[in-house]
């Protein structure tokens, strides 16, 4: 019953605010025709872009890795991280799809989700149900109860603004006293190495640029040739998410530098002192490669399509392999996942298809998966 | 989930003997008529989804235990919709044939060489089979000269719309609703649940409206073009509980617009009705 009244009040909250967005920006539709262009120039020749991309990270003076598994990007993050750290993550479910965070305590570090959903459901020690709001399936009630029983400070009936008051009193040393950062990617450029990331808490920021250390890992699908596509892709994807215009937007490329002295450009100055990029393949390079499945790796996370979604209403984190649920996690756990069985729930409502930003035509795509998952069991 | 690999082979083996997703009284399918000539270049095409749609929860009931229960299946064909059932489902497809013939369109009906259109082969992803069974439903109806197909449920047609990605097609299928004169509505106000088929894939959504002339309580986050949810149906055969789930959720938000609500397909009807606090009436009912 909670996740019916928590889905309902999401979707009440959220879907009249993006059709709010989309009409008092119409130029959001044109970027969104742009970027589906720009990130099919990239899949349609994945391979030349990811070297181009480790190649710019280099030059901007950061490091660059590509993990074609979880397990070679646990092996890389534990190598740069060490043991005995504390470490800062900002939301990513790449992160999530590699076990980074888990991986990172068993070694014997002290590791905070910041991102408040993604703290939430790491105090409640569950999967993220939604691709961007990972604690949807919770109410305040719900939160409330929660926040009371792991870390105190809050009290019966708290307002949802106390409840967050809470949550950054808390992390406020964390993020002060962090050694390591850990960030996803909205998009990476291609041409500088830049990475963009889009947010509203603040947390990201903070993460990204307090510990000396800034790691960022995204998948190979989030690379766009230029960082004028990583500029539309934020907007983008802020704005289809129904969080525009986002109150941050952060650009990395490479660690901390200043050119103050005599214009030389040297680092790092006061933000970190690396910067490293993971780039994840598992599973996406060999999508691309098949001109149906390459629709998927156009998903930009704005994570819309689940809340018009009959079956996403219904069933919730029940419905994919987290982080991938909804429409997008149907077609995305089989390409990271090689898992068949979340397509086949699809009842081709369509909703999807009409709301997606980059015209992904999800129904399409997840019979085909439904046509593959039949040929496998036969 | 069911077993889909069992569903799959029952449905193939079906198709295989008579042109049927499972074993069925085809006097069921063909009872609503006796009136329309056996053949013709123009036939309305049921598929037999309103005449069979009352048995299909009943089907899907049964088909979590399909695997072990296999070598029941034959006994589907004594399952009958009971007479009220049946009834409706034949006022529907008469209302139907009744308003083509009014627009002079000369109407024929294959009786019991009326295929099954593979619309469940093609939903559940069986591609190759479908493609496979299309052909052979193409070719009935090129051996019995039919050159153009009057659909009257979504299902079957995007199936039909659907073959020409397989082979190649060239019989035209339109949609009854393409073609009747519409009729002022009773009097009452219904909310309305559009066929997810009809509205998103098929664009008839506003053919829809255009012939609905009876008022109708809309609400931007219930019946929007891409907020207004599935009946469930769909997913009955791969999970029914699951199916059950989205329909509760369906028919209450709709519960809550009026107490008369019209579907447009015979699937949204006998998965919503048991659900939605009112009366449920296929759009053919009131305006035809």
């Amino acid at each position: 019953m909670s996740w019916e009244i928590a889905v309902e009040r999401a979707i009440n909250n959220n879907v009249p605010r993006v059709y709010k967005i989309l009409k008092e920006h119409p130029y959001i539709l044109d970027l969104a025709k742009e970027l589906r262009e720009a990130k099919l120039k990239v899949l349609e020749n994945l391979d030349y872009y990811v070297d181009k991309t480790l190649d710019s990270v280099k030059r901007a003076g950061g490091h660059g890795y590509l993990a074609s598994t979880p397990e070679e990007a646990r092996e890389i993050v534990g190598k740069i991280v060490g043991k005995g750290k504390t470490v800062v993550m900002g939301k990513s479910m790449v992160a999530y799809e590699a076990g980074i965070r888990e991986f990172l305590i068993r070694q014997g570090n002290e590791v905070w989700e910041t991102d408040l959903g993604e703290f939430l459901i790491q105090l409640a020690n569950q999967p993220p149900s939604h691709i961007i709001a990972p604690a949807i399936h919770l109410t305040k009630e719900e939160v409330e109860k929660l926040l009371k029983e792991k870390i105190g400070g809050v009290h019966e009936g708290s307002t949802h603004e106390e409840l967050v008051a809470r949550v950054r009193q808390f992390l406020r040393e964390k993020f002060v006293n962090a050694d390591v950062g850990i960030t996803g990617a909205n998009a990476v450029a291609s041409d500088t190495g830049t990475i963009a990331l889009i947010e509203n808490e603040g947390n990201i920021r903070f993460s990204s640029i307090s510990p000396a250390m800034h790691i960022a890992i995204t998948g190979v699908d989030k690379i766009v040739p230029t960082l004028a596509d990583a500029t539309k892709e934020v907007l983008v994807q802020s704005a289809f998410a129904g969080l525009y215009p986002p109150t941050y937007v952060n650009f990395t490329s490479g660690p901390s530098s200043t050119a103050d002295i005599e214009m030389k450009r040297v680092s790092p100055a006061h933000g970190p002192k690396e910067f490293h990029l993971i780039l994840l393949d598992n599973g996406r390079i060999k999508a691309s490669k098949d001109p149906v499945l390459r629709e998927a790796l156009l998903c930009i996370r704005c994570g819309r399509c689940h809340l018009h979604c009959p079956v996403y209403r219904a069933l919730g984190v029940k419905w994919g392999d987290p982080p991938f649920t909804g429409p997008m996690g149907a077609m995305w756990s089989y390409v990271v996942y090689n898992d068949p069985k979340p397509a086949m729930y699809c009842a081709h409502s369509g909703n999807c298809k009409e709301v997606c930003p980059m015209k992904i035509n999800i129904p399409k795509v997840l019979e085909y998966i439904k046509w593959k998952g039949n040929k496998q069991k036969a | 989930m069911n077993d889909l690999k069992t569903l799959r082979d029952v449905l193939v083996e079906n198709l295989e003997r008579n042109m049927m997703p499972f074993p069925v009284d085809k006097g069921i399918c063909t009872g609503w008529t006796r009136d329309l000539p056996r053949s013709g270049e123009t036939i309305i095409y049921t598929s037999c989804m309103y005449q069979l749609a009352p048995l299909f929860p009943i089907f899907n009931r049964f088909l979590p235990y399909l695997s072990a229960l296999k070598s029941l299946t034959p006994l589907a064909s004594k399952l009958k919709p009971s007479e009220a059932q049946l009834n409706r489902a034949y006022n529907v497809l008469r209302k139907i044939s009744n308003a083509l013939t009014a627009k002079g369109i000369k109407l024929a009906y294959l009786y019991d060489d009326e295929p099954y259109s593979g619309a469940l082969l093609l939903e559940l992803g069986f591609l190759d089979e479908f493609q496979e069974y299309a052909k052979k439903v193409y070719e009935r109806f090129k051996e019995r000269g039919v050159k153009r197909i009057i659909t009257v449920d979504p299902h079957t047609h995007h199936a039909l719309t659907r073959y020409s990605e397989f082979f190649s097609f060239d019989v035209e299928v339109v949609n009854y609703i393409e073609l009747v004169e519409a009729k002022e509505g009773d009097g009452n106000v219904y909310t309305i649940h559009d066929s997810c088929l009809y509205s998103r894939f098929l664009n008839l959504r506003d053919k829809f409206r255009e012939k609905i002339k009876v008022k109708l309580v809309e609400d931007e986050m219930v019946t929007g073009k891409d907020t207004s949810f599935c009946c469930g149906g769909p997913l009955a055969p791969v999970d029914f509980k699951a199916s059950e789930e989205v329909a509760k959720a369906r028919a209450k938000s709709l519960s809550k617009l009026s107490k008369n609500l019209l579907v447009q397909c015979p699937i949204c009807y006998v998965t919503l009705s048991p659900h939605f606090e009112g009366e449920v009436k296929d759009v053919a009912e009131v305006i035809l």
